[in-house]
């Protein structure tokens, strides 16, 4: 299929003959090597949309985080009619999830007694009509809840399976949106049909209901389009039609699937691409490409999802994930930053700090030298953004690989995961040193095995018996997602989103794993120090005596570090051995979002000191104040776990207060950059920084309103800090801030 | 040989140049009345080989691409003279270059004129202008600091210069107009103010010490900027006057 109109200029290649977007961007995009200069301000129609967005973001805070919500109908593709930001002539990039901004939908495909309780808790009552609907009607978590059988409820209730998505929709499915763009609908839409027409034997008849499912869903994402106007059966012939058609299908997705993560993908360099065809054919100018990249990014901080209040004790703020990856390097070596990656950036000025879309910056050291010193720029003056190990990663995942949520990288429409949220480290060392039973309430959730009576730990015992019980751990965590999974695809499939997908495609199946810090530090100091465990009138070890110093995770000290690193191994080497539903590959991440104040909440008093309750380290963070060597022990501590075994990303978010960082401004820039360049050249994977102080916090604490848009990372995305809970901001506060003396 | 640590700080950006790694050890002359870090007069439970700060220092190598390295801290460091003589040829085989964060108080024996001279840079505090503020207020000798000023001059070595700034000892314009006039014999890059602060006064408490300036209020910001753009002027007039 050529086509001359469209296609005018492009370089030819593969992706010609049959879906090949990367093929396409690396034939055709333009690599920038200069600095932000030619960078333009928000025009005048950008910042009237703003100052509308700024009222509607007022209004929801003051409605207590929900503007307005339709209970009259299930949302989906073609559920409501067109609405605008401002109005139909203002809006460049149309399109919202209802017919109103910031108006949620009710979505009860993944869990209906959750979207009854979202609904209840900002006051709303589900329409009779939807409730009628879901009458007769399987949702996801009522298929999950028909198959758990009773240790999966147990591990569950106790908190050492927790976030799992059996209520909620999993997300981190990232469609390849630029398809829409580069091929038109029409074309993707025969070459499903041409893969289901290959479908034959009674193996693969899960697939052929899917490809259904995913034809329908394309012909609805086509009349979505048409009723804004616009056919997006074709090919997009100019820029702001390639950003359109990427934008519908990433609203068709949104709309139709209200999963934990919605991210984007890596599109900046494939939309540059069209930008500087226009910008060459003189038709646009440095100033209307900026302006197509705001309100590109205008629409993208407007999506919302309707979610329960112990949905936000997961994952605090509202978040959408709106990962959307820049830059990187190609598998031949030629770093990928177009201006385009500049424009991105640029919307953190032009719009205001922002916690969504979660700019992720594929970092390289090949990365040209104005681009690393813009990109810390703008962590300095935004705390917006992450970057992540492209050097490491692309080892992995090639070069067109995009990152979901926070941390998990994936073939951009080649693979899908199934997401498997954590299970609690530290609890299952506490399990193990109580013989199976819960250390809160005292039941038995494993295999019973011995109590430790002995007057002091004894390292290798412990050890031992740990391994058993994450082996245990393991295989229950992996049938647990099986379950999931198996039923999400069957009651909540995310058809268009796979519908943007080949066909073929390969799925990862991501476990992660909390208290990380906690457990390692705990086995540390029975190795290193005197634990006497102390049991309460049950006889479970509910306490601990710990006499001695030992050495603690953060500070680049092997004797420790190399316990988390071998832990972390040993767990994914467990997991690998139960096979997973659809021929899924294991994958592990050490992330825990803002879980980690809910996880410490359900853990009793660990051997590390911590006490019951208190909240864990976020990620694969050294707990708050034990890291007493600096930042960079802190950093070096963290650049020794293995990504190969934790192939869905090692969270680490860092924060340090601008005095620390350096003397003046462009000592800071340079300060960053080189510290970026030091942890990546380890091989380290994941780094959120945060450059400000904490008093900052603490008044913005007291008084939100001084900081409306005060926005801060957190375990793998931004969150504006007033749209935490008070114990997620004290939390925040207490982290190590690395400040110089 | 070993040396008595009292700490070390991976990410000191304000130290020299880059990113520094600070190791900071105990031991020192002088009884600064300012001073914030007092728990590094005492003896610390922490001896280290100069291989074990070799191995400790090499770690953060990866950070040190825009001209960072270690920087010797304290307490004073050139009381350790000889055990960062024997530190160096090892940082030197691995690239890795070192500052000395100095009062400059000690006599100028050959191993500190050694230490001194395997320097990429010298941080020399300028604690007090006079012979007898700084007999006062640091118990210290001032020959001996000026003695490792003209040192580094004379040996051409990269030399910053800096000065704590205290309230109600020596906030005033005539103390930045005698700082300017002290130093013209030394050739410096930089000579920056300091502000007094007050957040190392839990290290008195914690340590049961006196704490000589427990009723001095931090340095105010603007009033240190105003000194500072006063110490400048004055040092430009003088290098103008030279020149």
């Amino acid at each position: 299929m050529k086509n001359e109109t469209a296609w005018r200029g492009f370089r030819e290649g593969v992706w010609c003959d049959g879906i090949n977007v990367s093929n396409f961007i690396k034939l055709n995009y333009t690599q920038y090597n200069g600095d932000s200069s030619f960078l333009e301000g928000p025009t005048e129609r950008t910042n009237k949309e703003m100052k509308r967005v700024k009222e509607l973001l007022i209004a929801e805070n003051e409605k207590g985080g929900v503007l307005d919500v339709d209970t009259s109908k299930v949302l989906t593709i073609l559920s409501h009619e067109p609405g605008y930001v401002v109005d139909k002539d203002t809006d460049i990039i149309v399109g919202l999830q209802t017919d109103a901004p910031l108006k949620r939908g009710v979505s009860p495909f993944a869990g209906f007694r959750n979207a009854v309780q979202a609904c209840n808790a900002y006051g709303y009552e589900m329409s009779d009509k939807i409730k009628n609907e879901f009458t007769y009607r399987t949702t996801h978590n009522t298929g999950v809840f028909r198959a758990y059988n009773d240790t999966m409820k147990k591990a569950r209730h106790a908190g050492i399976l927790t976030g799992l998505p059996d209520a909620y929709a999993r997300g981190r499915i990232i469609g390849d949106y630029r398809r829409i763009a580069l091929y038109g609908m029409d074309y993707l839409i025969e070459q499903k049909k041409y893969d289901k027409a290959k479908v034959l034997d009674e193996e693969t008849i899960h697939l052929l209901e899917d490809l259904a499912k995913q034809l329908e869903f394309m012909a609805q994402l086509k009349t979505l389009a048409l009723s804004y106007g616009y056919d997006i059966s074709k090919p997009a012939s100019n820029a702001r039609e390639a950003i359109q058609w990427l934008y519908f299908g990433y609203l068709g997705a949104v709309k139709e699937q209200n999963g934990a993560a919605n991210s984007i993908g890596r599109i900046a360099e494939f939309l540059d691409v069209y930008i500087e065809r226009d910008l060459k054919e003189g038709v646009l100018t440095e100033s209307q490409a900026q302006e197509l990249i705001d309100d590109l990014v205008i629409k993208l901080r407007l999506v919302r999802h309707l979610r329960t209040p112990e949905y936000n004790d997961l994952f605090a703020g509202d978040p959408v994930w709106v990962t959307l990856s820049l830059s990187g390097v190609s598998g031949e070596g030629k770093h990928m930053v177009s201006k385009t990656s500049y424009r991105v950036l640029q919307t953190l000025y032009n719009l205001g700090s922002s916690a969504e879309p979660n700019i992720t910056v594929l970092w390289s050291e090949h990365l040209p030298q104005p681009f690393k010193d813009f990109c810390a720029k703008v962590s300095i003056d935004t705390d917006s953004i992450q970057y992540e190990n492209d050097d490491v990663m692309r080892r992995m995942y090639g070069d067109d690989y995009s990152i979901a949520c926070c941390v998990s990288a994936m073939k951009t429409g080649k693979q899908m995961q199934f997401f498997g949220a954590r299970c609690n480290l530290a609890k299952v060392l506490l399990m193990a040193l109580n013989g199976g039973k819960d250390e809160k309430e005292g039941v038995q959730i494993a295999p019973e095995g011995p109590v430790f009576d002995e007057e002091v730990l004894d390292y290798e015992k412990v050890l031992d018996a740990y391994k058993v019980y994450l082996k245990w751990m393991a295989k229950l965590y992996v049938n647990t997602m099986n379950i999931i999974h198996y039923m999400h695809d069957k009651y909540a499939y995310e058809r268009l989103m796979m519908s943007l997908h080949d066909t073929d495609v390969e799925r990862l199946m991501a476990f992660g794993v909390s208290g990380f810090s906690v457990a390692v530090d705990s086995l540390s100091a029975i190795k290193y120090a005197k634990v006497k465990p102390i049991k309460d009138e049950r006889g479970v070890i509910t306490e601990f005596d710990v006499k001695g110093d030992f050495p603690k995770y953060g500070n680049d000290d092997d004797r420790v570090d190399l316990i988390g690193k071998e832990l972390v191994e040993y767990f994914y080497k467990e997991l690998c051995k139960t096979p997973c539903y659809r021929g899924a590959r294991h994958t592990l991440s050490i992330l825990t979002i803002t879980s980690n104040v809910m996880y410490g909440r359900k853990t009793g008093s660990t051997p590390d000191g911590r006490k019951a309750g208190e909240p864990f380290a976020p990620g694969a963070n050294p707990m708050h104040g034990r890291d007493c060597e600096g930042a960079l022990a802190s950093l070096n501590s963290v650049a020794k776990l293995n990504y190969a075994c934790c192939q869905d990303g090692i969270s680490n978010t860092f924060s340090i207060t601008p005095e620390a960082l350096g003397r003046d401004d462009a000592n800071r820039v340079d300060n960053l950059v080189t510290m970026l360049d030091g942890y990546f050249h380890q091989d380290a994977h994941h780094l959120n920084v945060n450059v400000l102080n904490r008093e900052k916090l603490i008044a913005a604490m007291d008084d939100p309103t001084l900081y409306p848009s005060l926005t801060i990372r957190v375990s793998g995305y931004a969150v504006n800090f007033n749209k935490l809970t008070r114990d997620k901001q004290e939390e925040v506060v207490a982290r190590t801030f690395h400040q110089g003396m | 040989m070993n040396a008595n640590i009292h700490s070390f700080e991976s990410l000191a950006a304000l130290d020299g140049e880059g990113i520094r790694f600070d190791v900071f050890f105990t031991g020192c002359p002088l009884r600064c009345v300012y001073c914030h870090n007092p728990d590094a007069w005492f003896r610390s439970k922490t001896d280290m080989s100069a291989e074990d700060v070799f191995r400790k220092a090499k770690r953060f190598k990866p950070y040190f691409k825009n001209g960072g390295g270690v920087t010797f801290s304290g307490g004073e460091p050139l009381l350790n003279a000889a055990f960062i003589n024997e530190l160096a040829p090892m940082l030197r085989a691995e690239g890795i270059g070192y500052c000395l964060d100095t009062s400059g108080s000690v006599p100028l024996t050959d191993a500190v004129k050694t230490a001194i001279d395997g320097a990429e840079m010298v941080i020399l505090d300028i604690k007090f202008c006079d012979p007898d503020s700084y007999k006062k207020y640091t118990g210290g000798n001032f020959d001996y600091f000026m003695a490792v000023g003209r040192y580094c001059t004379q040996k051409n070595k990269r030399l910053w210069l800096r000065t704590v700034i205290v309230p109600g000892i020596n906030d005033t314009e005539e103390n930045a107009d005698r700082c300017a006039e002290l130093v013209k014999e030394f050739k410096f890059e930089r000579y920056e103010l300091l502000p007094f602060h007050t957040m190392a006064f839990f290290k008195y408490e914690n340590l049961q010490l006196p704490n000589p300036l427990a009723d001095t209020p931090p340095m105010d910001r603007a009033r240190l900027d105003a000194l500072s753009a006063r110490l400048q002027a004055r040092l430009a007039e003088l290098r103008s006057r030279r020149s």
